[in-house]
C-alpha cells in the first residue's frame, strides 16, 4: 500500500462521499454540480491507481473519464436548462478545488514517471478534466439560456 | 389477503433467505488466492497468439462466438427501438427550434467533438494492446458526434447525420464480423478461427491475428447502433409530435 | 492493505445504489444513476478490470442520462405551445 494508494482512497473518502450525498439531497442545482465535481475526482483518483498499482495502461481511463465526464454535465445542462435557471447552483468553491487539487497531483505523477510519452498523456488529462470542468460550471449557472421559443 | 399478512411473509421469507445467505457467504473462498487454473490457460492462449490484452483475446479469440452473440444482441435491440419509436401516420415533424447557447461552451463543443471522436477511433484501434476493444471506443465515439446536439444544434447534428448511412454502417458492422468467421471456416479450420493471418510482433498494433478486425467490425457497428438507437429518441423528444386533434 | 480500498469503493456504490432507489423523480434519477456509474467504474479499476470500467463508463456517463431525459422531456410535454416550453 503505497502513497499513491493512500491518496487515492483519502481523494475518493474526501471528494465522493459529499458527491453521493448532495446528488442524492438538496435541490437540483446542487445535484449536478456535485456530479460535475464526481467526474473530476473519479478521474484524478484512477490517476492515482494507475501510479499505484503500476498499471499505465489505467491511464486511458481516466482519459476517457476527462473527455466523456463534462459531456455528461452539459447533457444535463441542456436538457434541464429551465429548472437550473430557476436556482443556478454555485460551482466556483468547485471548480477552484478540482483545480488545486488537479495541478499537484499532474505534476507529482509526471515527475514519478519521468518525461516522455506517458508525461505528455498526463498532462493532456489533466487540461482535458479542468477545462471540461470549467466549461461544464459554466454552462450550469446560465450558459444555456431560455429564450422565448427554445428547444 | 391482508396486508398484515403479507407483511409477516415478506419478513419471514427476508430473514430466512438473510441466514442462509450469510451461511453461504461465510464458505465462500478467499477473496483473491493462488491457484487460477482458467487464469492460467487463458492467458497462455492469448501470449501464443501474441495478443497483449488478454480480456480483448478472450473476447475476440476465444469466446469470438460469443461476442458475435453480444453484437447480435445490440443489433437486434436497435431495430427493435427504430421500428417503435418510428413515426406514426398520426405524428408530424416539427421543425426543432434553436436553443441560445453561449459561446464558450459552443467553442468547447466543436474542439472536443474531434478530440472525444479520436479518443474512441484510440481506444478501438488500441484494443489489443491497452484497456478498451470495439465497444468501448465505439460508444465514445458515438457520443463525440452527439456533442453537436448538446453544445451547438439539433439541426447541425442532423447534417452531418444523414441516418440511412449509420444503419447501412451498423448492418455491414455485424456483416464484417459474419464474414471473419466463415473466412475462418474456409481457411480450413473452425468458425471464427484466429489461425489464417499472422499474428505480428507482440504489443504492437499489428499483432493477434483477427483480432484487431474484429475490434474494428465491432467498434464501427456499436458506434452506428448508438447513433442510430439516439436518433431515434432525439426525433421523437425534439421533432415528432402528435397531431392536433387525435 | 488494498482492501481498504476495496472496501471504500463497495461503500461507495453501496451508497449510490441507494440513493438510487431513494430519488423519485425521473430526472434526479438520471443524475444519481450517473454518479451509480462513476462509483462502478471506481470499483471496477480498484479491482483490476479496466475493461469493464471503461464499457461502464461509455454507457453510463453521458449515454444512458441522455435516453432517460429526452424520454422524460417526450412524456412530459404537451405539444408545442407559443410560450417556448422546452
Amino acid at each position: 500500500m503505497n502513497v499513491w494508494l493512500v491518496t487515492a482512497s483519502v481523494l475518493l473518502v474526501a471528494g465522493f462521499v459529499p458527491v453521493v450525498w448532495g446528488v442524492a439531497t438538496g435541490p437540483l442545482g446542487r445535484g449536478v454540480a456535485a456530479q460535475n465535481l464526481g467526474t473530476s475526482v473519479v478521474c484524478l483518483a484512477i490517476l492515482l491507481l494507475s501510479q499505484g498499482y503500476d498499471r499505465p495502461s489505467y491511464v486511458d481511463v481516466a482519459l476517457v473519464v476527462a473527455v466523456l465526464g463534462p459531456v455528461g454535465t452539459l447533457v444535463y445542462a441542456r436538457l434541464l436548462a429551465d429548472e437550473l435557471q430557476d436556482d443556478p447552483p454555485h460551482t466556483r468553491l468547485f471548480t477552484v478545488s478540482v483545480v488545486c487539487v488537479t495541478v499537484p497531483v499532474v505534476v507529482a505523477l509526471c515527475l514519478a514517471g519521468g518525461p516522455g510519452r506517458a508525461a505528455a498523456k498526463l498532462v493532456l488529462v489533466g487540461v482535458l478534466l479542468v477545462v471540461g470542468n470549467v466549461i461544464a460550471s459554466r454552462a450550469l449557472t446560465g450558459g444555456f439560456s431560455r429564450s422565448e421559443v427554445t428547444r | 389477503m391482508s396486508r398484515r399478512l403479507r407483511l409477516w411473509i415478506l419478513t419471514v421469507g427476508g430473514l430466512g433467505f438473510a441466514l442462509l445467505f450469510t451461511a453461504a457467504c461465510l464458505r465462500l473462498p478467499d477473496f483473491g488466492g493462488n491457484s487460477h487454473p482458467y487464469g492460467d490457460r487463458a492467458v497462455g492462449a492469448a501470449l501464443a497468439h501474441h495478443t497483449a490484452n488478454v480480456v480483448s483475446a478472450v473476447n475476440f479469440d476465444q469466446r469470438a462466438f460469443d461476442t458475435l452473440g453480444e453484437e447480435t444482441i445490440l443489433f437486434a435491440a436497435v431495430l427493435g427501438t427504430v421500428v417503435l419509436l418510428r413515426q406514426t401516420p398520426d405524428e408530424r415533424q416539427v421543425r426543432p427550434t434553436p436553443a441560445q447557447i453561449s459561446v464558450p461552451i459552443r467553442r468547447y463543443a466543436l474542439t472536443m467533438l474531434p478530440v472525444t471522436l479520436l479518443v474512441g477511433l484510440y481506444v478501438v484501434v488500441h484494443g489489443q494492446l491497452s484497456p478498451g476493444g470495439g465497444f468501448q471506443g465505439g460508444v465514445v465515439a458515438a457520443t463525440a458526434l452527439h456533442l453537436l446536439y448538446i453544445g451547438a444544434d439539433y439541426r447541425a447534428l442532423e447534417r452531418i447525420r444523414p441516418v440511412g448511412l449509420y444503419e447501412v454502417g451498423d448492418a455491414v458492422g455485424e456483416g464484417v464480423y459474419l464474414v471473419l468467421g466463415i473466412a475462418g471456416l474456409l481457411g480450413g479450420s473452425a468458425f471464427l478461427a484466429n489461425t489464417l493471418i499472422p499474428y505480428g510482433t507482440f504489443n504492437t498494433l499489428a499483432s493477434g491475428g483477427f483480432v484487431p478486425l474484429l475490434n474494428a467490425a465491432v467498434g464501427m457497428e456499436v458506434a452506428c447502433a448508438v447513433v442510430v438507437l439516439l436518433a431515434g429518441f432525439l426525433d421523437q423528444a425534439v421533432e415528432i409530435e402528435k397531431e392536433a386533434g387525435t | 492493505m488494498t482492501d481498504v480500498l476495496v472496501l471504500i469503493s463497495l461503500l461507495l456504490v453501496a451508497g449510490s445504489a441507494t440513493a438510487v432507489v431513494a430519488v423519485r423523480d425521473p430526472a434526479r434519477q438520471a443524475l444519481v444513476l450517473a454518479v451509480l456509474g462513476l462509483t462502478l467504474t471506481v470499483l471496477f479499476t480498484v479491482l483490476q478490470a479496466p475493461d469493464v470500467a471503461l464499457s461502464q463508463l461509455a454507457v453510463g456517463s453521458a449515454l444512458t442520462p441522455l435516453l432517460i431525459l429526452l424520454s422524460v422531456r417526450k412524456v412530459r410535454r404537451p405539444g408545442r405551445c407559443e410560450g417556448g416550453d422546452r
